[in-house]
């Protein structure tokens, strides 16, 4: 644990125990999303679901990079992760984002999209509590965001939601939180 | 429709069986089902058996998410 850097996130008035709680149960998110996109990809067949593979998979893997992002951060902070796994997973800020029953290209994006507005609602919460006062968790919250604001862009325009603002994205995947993981 | 007292929502906290109960203006919902209440706790900010009006203003989601939840009562002031 970084004792300062705990010590002066708590004397500007972050109430740390409950922001750890919040940064570990979004980990949880990140890393069963991985897992959960992992199957929705797999059933990403056919003519339509081709066409989604690739944006499934890139989101797929920004979301292992927010969970190992995440990680140095609840440590220096003082906070530990669950040793057990059904445990992290029953805790996860976001619902399980399961394969639906009826297997259509729309039906898994329904989920993906989801899932990524549930994520976005997260790190905004996660970036209003930290703002002006933990650097650092904000810096991290925010590079997240934007990565989890492009995802939900993605799989709404392929609902039809709107004209796109984006291109496929192109280079290394997560432009944002990379600067966390080197 | 059952009135509810700040005193008895505190009983509907979700912890040990119980069920979840929230208010939110002057109505009672039952959030027990919900994946993001699980033990009457809601992203380590918010507990069940509370009036949460106040706090869903600075919530990241409006009062929409609350539509999908039954109407188990009225909040008496």
């Amino acid at each position: 644990m970084a004792k300062v850097t705990r010590e002066m996130v708590e004397r500007a008035g972050v109430d740390v125990d409950q922001l750890l709680e919040l940064l570990v149960k979004n980990a949880a998110a990140e890393l069963t999303t991985y897992y959960y996109y992992t199957i929705l990809r797999a059933n990403l067949i056919g003519m339509e679901g081709e066409t989604l593979k690739e944006i499934a998979e890139v989101a797929r893997i920004e979301d292992r990079n927010h969970f190992e992002a995440l990680i140095p951060r609840i440590y220096e902070l003082g906070g530990k992760l669950p040793d057990d796994m059904k445990v992290f997973h029953d805790m996860s800020a976001c619902p399980p984002a399961r394969l639906p029953e009826n297997v259509t290209a729309e039906n898994i994006l329904k989920v993906l999209v989801e899932a990524e507005r549930c994520a976005v609602r997260g790190y905004t919460q996660i970036c209003n509590m930290t703002f002006g006062k933990d650097h650092r968790t904000y810096d991290l919250a925010l590079a997240i965001l934007n990565e989890e604001i492009e995802h939900e862009s993605w799989f709404s325009e392929f609902l039809g939601e709107g004209p796109s603002g984006h291109f496929m994205r192109r280079g290394e995947t997560s432009p944002f939180v990379s600067k966390f993981l080197k | 429709m059952r009135v509810f007292t700040k005193k008895d929502l505190l009983k509907y906290n979700g912890k040990n069986g119980r069920p979840a109960y929230i208010a939110y203006e002057g109505l009672v919902y039952n959030v027990t089902e919900s994946f993001l209440w699980k033990d009457g706790n809601h992203q380590a900010l918010h507990k069940a058996g509370q009036d949460l009006t106040e706090a869903l203003k600075s919530a990241p989601h409006g009062k929409e998410f609350l539509k999908k939840f039954p109407v188990v009562g009225i909040l008496k002031e």
